[in-house]
């Protein structure tokens, strides 16, 4: 089976160069065709996509934006549909992750963006959401707008499935040209989404691309980088730095870097009805996704004096992974992931036999545990399922153990009582950390989040001010002036 | 070879049904540790049979009803071998199963009953939070306890032992509800009259035959038949199996 | 109860066999592993740790194999650490943390190194001239390399056999000459050294147009690729750059592979093909496993190097490197480092956030 991906308005297929990639897990494997496209057919398509942007969308309500996505996410809610089926099917195979992991992912995920939600979503960064139709009266007098970028390129990475919505979503509600360039390791749902716009919407689908370049090949993305207004783009700090210095200075560049998540147990939350469940909800975000997320946490912090001690609840911990992988087998790891395991498990093993920590689970196993007693700085581990839990005497020590990764942080798992969860919450503000979760929820942001403390859409929007004085001044213009 | 790489505490495993659960291990390439109280001549055999099996076996004496002794036990396994992963609680106070002398109830002292339940309750107690800390090293431990079918069907009334039986099994659900969710399985096994062995010497043949008669398969246990059990409960094919008595005697009890 | 004395005796009898059986490495590499398990307090931890000790373990593949790294971070030793004679430390790294080697003696690393590069590389040949192209152990008194080297020097080389390294480096003024010299004598020439070292000297040559033909039967032995001490080659590149700078065929160009945390090489039998296949003696069994689980991986599947070197006895004896590798009759082909991944996601992996503590 060959499954085209991408979205390319006013081409033919046939005019397409496709480079074939496959995929295989679960012992099944699919065959994926990614377009490449020629210098000035990616020229042409920034031109077109601006284009039919400001002619179509940018004229649109915003209504009329929200209903074609709402419909379409319907549609891929809808387990009967066959773009769902073929996704539940797909996807598996080209990210790796298990059936159920997908299934669930896909669903939680994907109701995120609901018309309900994406009202809120658009009243989360607007005052008054009407500001992206037409110029709203402003507080401090005089009147605004909102305008979107002409051309906005998405640069998407990794394998989560279906992460590319969230950005894409974001583009269309500001009414922005979008050309989205896919990632290798999950390059179908975007350009899925674009076709089911499409079906529902012409018009939007029109000021919409999903293409595909090489990593690096500077040939292929140049034309991009030089169109679009605003780059909105995810990877590690190498790849984000490269590409910055590509884009021309006036562009607007706003990166989503690479994090670790950490989580945060109380004491108050360990005893010993409540610790076994919290366990299973840390071992849920663990298992999540193989703590490929930014939000995935790597390392809990676990607070002494519970009736529930950090060495115990490590052991819950490890009996929880270990039961998620019967419903939710590991992805098969390759060889450099398998190594990355091996190596951080070997440091661990050689500081257990130091007697400075406790590593559970068997190098056959799916999961591993590491339990220290000592504080120590946030670290990121091994990555599919392996998780270090760090005893401390009280949370407070934390904020200090992670701070020094500013830039690293994101999310936060915080199991603790109302009065220390906000205590908490303000230092770990103070030092980056932009969204706190409860544990088992850390991999399923809500509907409207700020994504690494950004607003998703005000940042993307420029605004145009009709100044009081300008709007007074006007009516000395007026041909009813007396 | 089930139990390549696995080692196996049986507690009691110098004689009766304790040795031959070793040496079923042994002979599913097990490393076993053969405990005793006294009898270090028959451990020593026992030992050399589970080598000869294809086994490995580390014989060491404890009184399992001594924490003392049980703790200094797991401190040897944790430096000679370095893990566990299946605790068979075997060994039991003294009895002898004599049906036509055995004490009546109000024959029977309260020191009988406390006496059994030393050898069935505490010795189990006792071995199962002292190894407790290496069972937890490892995933897919699990614990047998051996309890009797007396305690569902107690064809003849042993009040002690069959009273301390009966709280082993109350003991081992208790244990496998605190201990499933940290990975560990307790089940019992529910032999009936097991012959021959040194207890059951002197159950008469008239009462074997009477149990005989009974008995769907038509026969007596021997301490091979009680293996069997003990090692699928100890091993993954029951992966998903806690808190359970499986009887192991013909059919006589169906629960 | 062995004492040292009597596994010292033990092993120099065992590599002063021919060959010896599966059976019989067995025996020796059991009885090796209860000597370290009771003398190495770290390997006796972490053979606990692995559930694996000499009650346990009773095949040599299941004698549990220490990760390279932990020569880093401990004292792997069976005999105090100053008891040792010569202590040989792994090059510096990116960490700066160099791995240590405790030798109690030499006398078994010597034997296990005479033995095997008579064998691999002498072949036969009593005596040949040669030229080492790296310092000596005065220079490098914890080079186990510079060991090598020497040894090599005293025993197989000729009386006029140099080292052209010194302290200002390659002294190209005085190979030259002696290359000409051999270049004209007939008598067959070995250069040996770092493979970096002969990085510069290709280029020097070439630099200036020259060329030699040493006499038929010369050989060139390199070891330990380039480190980031010269540019990095492909092995095609190097060994067809020594085939034109000294005229010695790359048949006859052997790659020595070895590491301070072993007291035996492996050898190949010539580079004509690039990624030859490579063995150890009689008393180094080598296996290819699954990084993770540790598992053996059938022949001609990819996976990490383990070394079992009885010659290495007073320290770990089961080595798990980071070099991949695949066993293919014969011996085993060597891949180069294994090296982590990154995230496939968007979560930070160990490598980026080194780089970023690193600044």
């Amino acid at each position: 089976m060959i499954e085209h991906a991408g979205h390319l308005p006013g081409f033919e297929c046939e005019a397409l160069r496709w480079r074939r990639a496959s995929y295989s897990a679960w012992g099944e494997s699919v065959e994926i065709a990614l377009p490449e496209l020629e210098a000035p057919q990616a020229k042409d398509l920034c031109e077109t996509v601006r284009g039919n942007a400001r002619a179509r969308l940018k004229r649109m309500p915003t209504a009329r934006v929200v209903d074609a996505i709402d419909a379409a996410i319907a549609r891929l809610l809808d387990r009967e549909h066959p773009l769902r089926r073929k996704a539940e099917h797909i996807l598996p195979i080209v990210t790796g992750y298990d059936r159920e992991t997908v299934r669930l992912g896909l669903t939680s995920y994907l109701k995120t963006f609901r018309r309900p939600q994406l009202l809120r979503f658009l009243a989360e960064d607007f005052a008054n959401p009407a500001v992206l139709d037409s110029f709203q009266p402003a507080a401090k007098g005089g009147f605004l707008s909102a305008h979107g970028p002409g051309l906005l390129l998405h640069v998407w990475a990794g394998n989560v499935p279906a992460l590319s919505l969230w950005s894409l979503i974001c583009g269309l509600l500001v009414k922005a040209g979008s050309i989205g360039k896919l990632a290798s390791a999950e390059p179908l749902t975007a350009g899925w989404f674009a076709s089911l716009i499409t079906e529902i919407d012409p018009e939007i689908g029109q000021c919409l691309a999903i293409v595909w370049w090489k990593g690096g090949d500077e040939a292929g993305e140049a034309p991009f980088l030089q169109a679009a207004d605003t780059v909105m783009a995810y990877g590690n700090n190498t790849t984000l730095a490269a590409l910055r210095a590509k884009l021309p200075i006036t562009t607007r560049f706003l990166p989503h870097g690479h994090k670790i998540g950490f989580g945060m147990i109380a004491r108050e939350a360990l005893d010993s009805r409540k610790a076994p469940a919290l366990a299973r909800l840390a071992a849920h975000d663990v298992a999540r996704y193989e703590q490929q997320g930014c939000y995935s946490p790597q390392m809990l912090f676990v607070e002494r004096g519970g009736r529930v001690s950090p060495a115990e609840f490590a052991r819950h911990l490890a009996q929880e992974l270990a039961a998620i992988a019967h419903r939710h087998p590991r992805r098969e790891l390759s060889a450099a992931e398998s190594s990355s395991v091996a190596a951080w498990r070997g440091a661990q093993e050689m500081r257990a036999m130091g007697g400075a920590a406790e590593l559970l689970g068997e190098p056959t196993d799916p999961w591993s545990v590491v339990h220290v007693e000592r504080p120590e700085d946030l670290s990121p581990t091994g990555l599919n399922r392996t998780v270090k839990l760090v005893a401390v005497e009280s949370l407070d020590e934390v904020p200090a153990l992670v701070a020094p990764y500013r830039s690293f942080l994101q999310t936060a798992g915080i199991a603790a009582s109302p009065t220390r969860l906000f205590q908490l919450s303000e230092s770990l503000g103070d030092i980056g950390v932009t969204r706190i979760a409860p544990l088992g929820r850390m991999t399923a942001p809500e509907a409207g989040w700020h994504h690494d403390g950004r607003f998703s859409l005000l940042d993307l929007v420029t605004l145009t001010e009709i100044e009081q004085s300008a709007e007074a001044a006007s009516e000395g213009f007026a041909p009813y002036v007396d | 070879m089930k139990f390549r790489d696995r080692v196996i505490l049986v507690t009691g495993a110098s004689r009766g049904i304790g040795a031959a659960i070793a040496k079923a291990f042994a002979a599913e390439g097990g490393l076993v540790v053969v405990n005793y109280r006294t009898n270090a001549e028959a451990a020593e055999t026992v030992a050399a049979q589970c080598r000869a099996l294809g086994g490995e076996a580390l014989p060491i004496a404890a009184d399992v009803t001594s924490a003392e002794a049980v703790t200094a036990m797991a401190e040897q396994i944790g430096q000679e071998i370095g893990r566990l992963d299946v605790v068979v609680n075997n060994a039991f106070a003294p009895y002898r199963f004599d049906p036509d002398n055995r004490t009546r109830f109000w024959e029977t002292p309260w020191e009988s009953y406390g006496q059994q339940f030393e050898g069935a309750v505490k010795a189990a107690y006792t071995v199962s939070r002292a190894m407790l800390p290496l069972l937890q090293r490892r995933s897919g431990a699990s614990i047998v306890n051996v309890a009797s079918d007396l305690v569902t069907r107690p064809s003849i009334p042993y009040h002690d032992y069959t009273t301390a039986k009966a709280a082993l099994v109350g003991f081992s659900r208790n244990l496998a509800v605190e201990l499933g969710p940290l990975g560990i399985r307790v089940n019992c096994v529910a032999p009936g009259l097991v012959y021959p062995t040194d207890a059951s010497a002197a159950t008469k043949e008239e009462v074997r035959e009477m149990l005989i008669a009974q008995t769907p398969l038509r026969r007596i246990a021997t301490p091979a038949d009680i293996a069997g059990p003990v090692l699928f409960l100890a091993s993954d094919w029951s992966g998903f199996v806690t808190g359970q008595t499986l009887h192991v005697d013909g059919g006589l009890v169906m629960a | 109860m062995l004492t040292q004395a009597g596994i010292i005796e033990a092993l120099l009898a065992f590599i002063a066999l021919p060959d010896a059986t599966e059976a019989e490495f067995e025996a020796m590499a059991l009885k090796l592993f209860a000597w370290q398990f009771r003398n190495n307090e770290p390997y006796k931890r972490f053979a606990l740790q692995r559930g694996r000790t000499p009650l346990t373990v009773k095949r040599w593949r299941d004698i549990p194999a220490v990760p390279i790294t932990a020569f880093k971070d401990l004292t792997l030793s069976c005999t105090p650490p100053e008891d040792a004679t010569h202590v040989f430390m792994t090059s510096g790294t990116t960490q700066g943390v160099r791995g240590h080697s405790y030798h109690p003696t030499l006398d078994v690393w010597k034997r296990s190194m005479l033995t095997n590069f008579r064998k691999r590389f002498m072949r036969g040949r009593e005596r040949i001239r040669m030229g080492i192209l790296f310092p000596d152990e005065t220079a490098l008194p914890n080079s186990s390399l510079a060991h090598y080297l020497g040894l090599a020097r005293r025993e197989c080389g000729t009386p006029d056999s140099q080292v052209f390294i010194g302290a200002n480096g390659l002294d190209l003024d005085r190979l030259l000459p002696v290359l000409a010299e051999a270049e004209t004598s007939g008598e067959p020439y070995a250069l040996l050294g770092a493979s970096y070292s002969f990085v510069p000297l290709m280029d020097a040559l070439e630099q200036q147009g020259r060329r030699f033909i040493l006499p038929e039967g010369s050989l060139i032995l390199d070891t330990g690729g380039f480190k980031g001490q010269s540019r990095e080659l492909t092995p095609d590149e190097f060994y067809d750059g020594l085939e034109a700078a000294f005229g010695v065929p790359r048949a006859s160009c052997i790659n020595m592979y070895g590491m301070t945390e072993l007291s035996s090489q492996f050898y190949d039998d010539g580079n004509a093909v690039s990624q030859p296949v490579k063995s150890g003696p009689h008393w180094v069994r080598s296996r290819v496993v699954d990084p993770l689980t540790g598992i053996d991986l059938p022949e001609g599947r990819r996976g990490v190097l383990v070394h079992h070197d009885l010659a290495h006895f007073n320290s770990v004896s089961a080595i798990l490197t980071e070099d991949a590798g695949e066993i293919v009759p014969g011996g085993f082909k060597l891949f180069g480092r294994v090296d982590g991944e990154a995230s496939k996601g968007c979560s930070v992996a160990v490598a980026e956030f080194l780089a970023a503590a690193r600044g």
